[in-house]
């Protein structure tokens, strides 16, 4: 009896917050749900986007959006990290989120500025993209990690200064707000009536999820610290889908029919990483740590998700946007692929 | 074993009516439970009542979204449909039971050759030839986790009336596991040769062993709901089966390469 109360006053506790974001890229998103989740039940957040306010960059989705984390009553700031000190002064917290750093050089300063002003929990986002290439799918937490990767050092570090620390390896988003494209690709082309080229099989495994899911799992993290703790997450949804089957989920979610053509990047002569938004081989984790351990549950639907985001693309007219596909018709023409004009 | 037939039939009632626990293990060809001639209603329902049925079944839809799981939608055209009406059946009439899902089983004494497939060519220092591209994934389950599985099931209460997929812990891509058994047998390392299966007519022969497609389910309700989990990994469990069965000689069919030569001969053609 005791044990169940104890438990109900630990969910019930409010939390300060602070999350450390970048200022681009596929991860922005996730700092963007997170504070948004951790807002709505109650907890203090402040956002400290690097960089300046006034920057190009913060014309873009998520950070043009921001207003809605300060009408949740949120906090925006921006600045250095290497200055983090200066910029949040005289702030506590009880965690920290980053949200920005690839290596120790540029996450380190945030680490022992937490540590120094008593920051107990210590969150990172890294990346599944540091598991070793494995011939045994999918990657599972434990696994071996290519030792040279940046985040390699930073999960290292964390584990070392903090009592309390978790880290979360995500792949790839959508979600509103992404800062950058994933299932817009596919749209791109199956809108305008184009091929799709995908390289190799088009088997290849990938994990697409919902920010929300990812924000979901942390937003547990820090409600149930004592279990996040000493723990790596592999911040995914608990399906993958092939590249092929996006193609087709895509062009499902748009009602439009969709063409799909195979090419080997290198027979072609075009760089794979330039050509196509997902990495041209298996990359596939489970979030099997957060199930077992958080209790965690994924509700990513992409056949559902991916209707919302058509909705989206059109609304904002990008189904209309004039555009072109250079890398896509170099590909085409090596195969013979006519293209309807 | 069985006990839907026909000795199991009478057998399992004289078992029940002594007292003991019957389980009943099939893979859902015949009715599992069937009323005998001249056996009233109501002694039918006692002894439907205490037999435990464990049911076979292998027929998830393929699917783009992966892995699967319990929930996911099955095949209506599979040759194991008979086992999805008679789960169907197994419902309505009130009978403890448990559907297994188990993927691609594995282990000494295996009657499918599936790691015997590949213990052949490696032995014969042959070529291992793989449709398409080789990054199918798939997936083995060890004979023995297995059976441990099927002891949780029948001591544990959360069991009754449910489907649980039972396999490994990873999965494993066609290459992967060439190369996987080549490690397991002590060989070394094997060529692997990709074909495109449609450029060929094997009449009625089976060229490899897997269908060729994406193939694998998520062993977490079974974690979970019945404290079961596999001891073997992929290498281990196959050193198993090789150490006790293939590697002393004994094999469940003789080797055929005749399908490898035609995959071989037309590409060595095509490289000349």
């Amino acid at each position: 009896m005791f044990f169940v109360v104890k438990v109900k006053a630990i969910a019930a506790e409010k939390k300060k917050v602070l999350v450390v974001n970048t200022n681009s890229g596929g991860h922005a998103i996730i700092g963007f749900y997170f504070a948004k989740e951790l807002l709505g039940c109650g907890h203090e957040v402040t956002v400290m986007t690097v960089g300046e306010e006034t920057s190009d960059k913060m014309k873009k989705p998520p950070f043009n959006r921001f207003s809605e984390i300060v009408s949740g009553g949120g906090r925006t700031v921006w600045g250095d990290p290497a200055d983090i000190g200066k910029v949040l002064e005289g702030a506590e917290f009880d965690a920290v989120l980053d949200n920005n750093g690839k290596d120790l050089d540029t996450v380190r300063p945030v680490a022992d500025w937490a540590k120094s002003c008593g920051v107990k929990q210590f969150l990172f986002i890294s990346s599944a993209g540091i598991y070793k290439p494995t011939d045994e799918p999918p990657h599972v937490e434990g696994d071996v990690v290519k030792a040279d990767a940046g985040h390699v050092g930073v999960e290292k570090y964390i584990s070392e200064i903090f009592g309390s620390w978790s880290v979360f390896r995500p792949q790839y988003m959508i979600g509103s707000g992404n800062n950058k494209d994933c299932e817009e690709w596919f749209f791109d082309r199956i809108v305008r009536g184009r091929p799709v080229p995908i390289p190799g099989s088009g088997m290849q495994l990938t994990n697409i999820s919902h920010a929300r899911d990812l924000s979901s799992m942390l937003a547990l993290a820090v409600t149930n610290p004592s279990a996040a703790s000493g723990n790596i997450f592999n911040c995914v949804s608990d399906r993958a889908v092939t590249l092929d089957g996006m193609a087709k989920l895509c062009a499902q979610a748009a009602g439009c029919p969709v063409e799909i053509v195979h090419y080997d990047p290198k027979a072609v002569g075009v760089d794979a990483k330039k050509a196509f938004p997902f990495r041209n081989m298996h990359f596939y984790a489970e979030p099997r740590a957060a199930k077992e351990i958080l209790g965690w549950q994924g509700t990513t639907n992409l056949p559902e998700d991916l209707k919302e985001r058509f909705d989206e693309y059109v609304k904002i007219g990008r189904d209309k946007k004039p555009m072109k596909f250079e890398i896509d018709d170099k590909i085409l023409e090596a195969l013979k692929v006519p293209v309807a004009v | 074993m069985g006990g839907t037939r026909f000795i199991g039939v009478f057998l399992s009632r004289l078992l029940v009516e002594e007292g003991h626990q019957v389980t009943l293990f099939t893979r859902g060809k015949s009715p599992i439970t069937q009323q005998l001639p001249g056996e009233s209603d109501e002694d039918y329902a006692k002894f439907s009542s205490k037999v435990h049925i464990l049911l076979f079944s292998r027929c998830y839809l393929k699917s783009d979204l992966l892995p699967h799981f319990e929930t996911d939608a099955v095949d209506p055209k599979s040759r194991h449909k008979g086992k999805l009406e008679t789960e169907s059946l197994l419902e309505s009439k009130d009978v403890n039971w448990t559907s297994i899902r188990p993927v691609y089983i594995y282990g000494p004494l295996n009657y499918n050759p599936v790691e015997e497939w590949f213990f052949h060519r490696l032995k014969a220092g042959r070529p291992i030839p793989i449709p398409s591209s080789g990054i199918q994934i798939t997936q083995l389950g060890h004979v023995k986790d297995l059976a441990k599985a099927f002891v949780q099931v029948l001591c544990n209460e959360k069991a009754s009336k449910q489907v649980f997929n039972i396999s490994g812990k990873k999965y494993v891509t066609f290459d992967g596991l060439a190369r996987a058994c080549a490690k397991a047998g002590g060989f070394p390392e094997p060529e692997i040769i990709h074909y495109n299966p449609k450029e060929f007519d094997f009449g009625k022969k089976k060229a490899f062993p897997f269908r060729d497609q994406h193939f694998f389910a998520s062993i977490d309700k079974a974690k979970s709901e019945l404290g079961w989990k596999p001891e073997f990994d992929l290498v281990g469990g196959l050193a198993d089966s090789y150490n006790l069965d293939f590697g002393r000689g004994t094999f469940r069919k003789e080797a055929d390469f005749s399908t490898d030569d035609m995959i071989l001969g037309k590409t060595l053609v095509l490289q000349s």
